[in-house]
C-alpha cells in the first residue's frame, strides 16, 4: 500500500481508506496510499478513476464520506488544520481555473494578498513569472490567453509562496508538446526540493517525472509502490493495462 | 470564527473590481440611477403634494431594488461556479466565512456606489425645495439597509447554481418575496409556503443527504395545512417579513430599532445561510 523506500523522508501526503460517495455512485472506495517527502509521484489512471477526487479531498476542497486524509500532518478537513496546511501547500486544480477578467498579474497579486505575502509579494511574483516563462503576457485578460499559458499562470499560483508540497492536477493538459516538455523539466527541477503528486493519464508522463506511482481505477487502488517496482513485470504501459483489466486492488 | 481583515480586503476590491471594470456593470447602474430618478421625479403625486422629500421614491425603491440588486449578486458564486474557480479559492488559505463577507461587501460597495450616484435626487429636491437633511440621512440610511439584506438574499441565490441566468431568477425572487410579504394575506401566506418547502428540502439534505423534493414538498404541504386550517399566526409572521414596512419609518425620518434589527439581522442570517451552502460541497 506505501512507497516501501523508507530510506526516503517522513510521509508527507497520507491517505487512509478514503471514500467517497455522491448518493449511489461511489467515485472512490477505499483509497490508501502514502508520498513520502522529497518524492515526485505520479498518481495514473483513465478519466474518472477519481484521481481528482482525490485531490480534491486532500487540498481540503471536497470533506471524504469515510476515510482519513492527512497533508503535512495536518487534516483537510479541518477548518483550521486545512488553513495552516494551505499555507504551505501549492495546488493546481483540474483544467486550471483561473479568473477570466483578471490579468496574470492582478492573479497573482491577488493570491499574494490572500496568502499574506505583503512585501515579499514582488520578488515572488518576479521568481514565478521566470519559472513559468509568462512575461509576455502578464498584463492580458486571461480570456484571451492560450491553454499553454492559462496552464501556466496556474501552475504559478500554485508556486507564488514557494510551497513544500505540490499538488497538481493535469499540470500538461492541453499543452503541445513543447509545453509539455518546458513544464515537466520544471516538474523535475521543483522535485529536487519539494513533494510533488501530480496526477495524469499519460503512460510516458509517469516515466519521465514520477520516482513514485498510485494506480487507481474506477475509483479502487490498484497499484502503490515505486516506479521500478511498477517495471517490474514489465513496460509501464503494459503493466497499466494488466491492472486496469484486474481492477482489483493490490498492494506493491 | 475571527475573520481576518487583509483577506477579506483583497476578496472585496477583487469583487468590486469586477463589476465597475466591466461595461455591463456602467450599464446596470445607470439603469439604476435613471429608474430612481424616474421613480421619484416622473410622477404626478411628487408636484401635487409639493414636498420637498423622496415619498414617491420610497414607494417604488423595494421594487427597483428587487430586480437591480440581483442584477450584482447574480454572478458571485454562480460565475465562480461555472468556471470552476472556487475550488482554486477555497483551496487557498480563506474560510468560507471570510469569501461569504468578502463578496458580500465587494456588492454591497457596488450598490453602495449606486446609491450614491443617486443622491442627485437629493441635489434635485434641494434646487426644487428645501429638504430636511434628517429625514434624507434616515431615508438614504434605510435604503443602505435595505439594498443590504437584498445583495445578502440575491447571495443566496446565486449559492445555488452555475448559471447566471438562473441565479438572478432566484435572487430576484427572494426579494419579490420580501417586498410581496405583507401585501396581502394570501401574498403573505405563500412566502411562508415557500420557505417552509425550502426549510423541508434543507431539513432532508442535512439530517438525511437526499430525498430534498420530498421535504420541500412536506414543508409545502405543512404551510398549506396552516394557511387552510386558519392558523391566526401563519399570515401574521410571514407578513412581518415585509421589507417595505420597516423601511417606512426610515421615510418618515424615524430610526426605530426594531427596522435596523431587521435588515441587520436579516442580513447576518441571509449570510448564515450563505456559508452554509458554501460549504455544501463537502456532503
Amino acid at each position: 500500500m506505501t512507497t516501501q523506500d523508507s530510506n526516503r523522508g517522513s510521509v508527507t501526503i497520507r491517505a487512509e481508506n478514503l471514500s467517497k460517495i455522491y448518493g449511489d455512485f461511489a467515485a472512490l472506495h477505499s483509497v490508501s496510499f502514502e508520498v513520502r517527502r522529497g518524492t515526485v509521484a505520479a498518481f495514473l489512471g483513465p478519466n474518472g478513476a477519481g484521481k481528482s477526487t482525490t485531490m480534491k479531498i486532500l487540498t481540503g476542497y471536497l470533506a471524504p464520506t469515510t476515510g482519513r486524509a492527512q497533508v503535512l500532518g495536518f487534516d483537510p478537513s479541518d477548518p483550521d488544520q486545512r488553513i495552516e496546511m494551505s499555507r504551505r501547500l501549492g495546488y493546481l486544480p483540474e483544467n486550471g481555473p483561473l479568473y477570466a477578467d483578471m490579468t496574470p498579474r492582478e492573479t497573482l497579486e491577488f493570491v499574494a494578498q490572500i496568502r499574506g505575502l505583503g512585501a515579499g509579494t514582488r520578488s515572488a511574483v518576479d521568481r514565478v513569472v521566470s519559472q513559468c516563462a509568462i512575461e509576455q503576457v502578464m498584463s492580458k485578460p486571461i480570456a484571451k490567453l492560450s491553454k499553454g499559458y492559462r496552464q501556466r499562470v496556474g501552475m504559478a499560483q500554485a508556486l507564488l509562496h514557494d510551497p513544500e508540497v505540490l499538488i497538481l492536477d493535469e499540470p500538461t493538459s492541453g499543452l503541445d508538446p513543447l509545453q509539455i516538455r518546458e513544464v515537466r523539466q520544471l516538474i523535475r527541477e521543483l522535485g529536487r526540493s519539494k513533494t510533488i503528486l501530480l496526477s495524469t493519464h499519460i503512460l510516458s508522463e509517469v516515466e519521465a517525472v514520477a520516482s513514485e506511482v498510485i494506480v487507481v481505477g474506477e475509483g479502487r487502488l490498484a497499484f502503490a509502490g515505486s516506479l521500478d517496482q511498477l517495471r517490474a513485470g514489465g513496460t509501464v504501459e503494459e503493466r497499466f493495462y494488466a491492472l486496469m483489466d484486474r481492477k482489483k486492488p493490490e498492494a506493491a | 470564527m475571527s475573520s481576518r481583515v487583509p483577506v477579506v480586503g483583497a476578496l472585496f476590491r477583487k469583487e468590486l473590481r469586477s463589476f465597475l471594470g466591466n461595461p455591463t456593470g456602467y450599464v446596470f447602474l445607470t439603469l439604476f440611477i435613471v429608474a430612481s430618478a424616474s421613480a421619484a421625479f416622473l410622477t404626478d403625486t411628487f408636484f401635487s403634494r409639493n414636498l420637498a422629500d423622496l415619498a414617491t421614491l420610497n414607494q417604488w425603491m423595494p421594487a427597483i431594488l428587487m430586480f437591480f440588486v440581483p442584477a450584482v449578486t447574480m454572478g458571485l458564486w454562480a460565475d465562480e461556479r461555472r468556471s470552476g474557480t472556487d475550488e482554486l479559492l477555497l483551496t487557498l488559505p480563506v474560510r468560507d466565512g471570510e469569501v461569504v463577507l468578502g463578496k458580500f461587501l465587494g456588492a454591497l460597495g457596488v450598490y453602495t456606489v449606486g446609491l450614491v450616484f443617486s443622491l442627485a435626487n437629493v441635489a434635485m429636491l434641494a434646487y426644487l425645495g428645501d429638504p430636511d437633511t434628517g429625514l434624507m440621512f434616515s431615508t438614504y440610511l434605510g435604503y443602505w439597509l435595505m439594498g443590504a439584506l437584498f445583495v445578502a438574499v440575491g447571495m443566496v441565490g446565486s449559492m445555488f447554481t452555475g448559471n447566471t441566468t438562473v441565479a438572478f431568477i432566484l435572487g430576484a425572487l427572494g426579494c419579490a418575496g420580501l417586498v410581496v410579504a405583507g401585501m396581502a394575506p394570501w401574498a403573505s401566506a405563500l412566502v411562508g409556503l415557500v420557505l417552509l418547502a425550502a426549510l423541508g428540502a434543507l431539513m432532508c439534505n442535512v439530517l438525511l443527504g437526499r430525498f430534498a423534493a420530498i421535504g420541500a414538498l412536506v414543508g409545502a404541504l405543512a404551510g398549506v395545512g396552516l394557511w387552510l386550517g386558519g392558523v391566526p399566526w401563519f399570515i401574521d409572521v410571514f407578513g412581518a417579513l415585509s421589507a417595505p414596512a420597516h423601511f417606512a419609518s426610515f421615510g418618515e425620518g424615524l430610526l426605530r430599532l426594531g427596522d435596523i434589527l431587521y435588515f441587520v439581522g436579516g442580513t447576518v442570517v441571509a449570510l448564515y445561510m450563505c456559508t452554509i451552502l458554501i460549504s455544501r460541497r463537502h456532503w
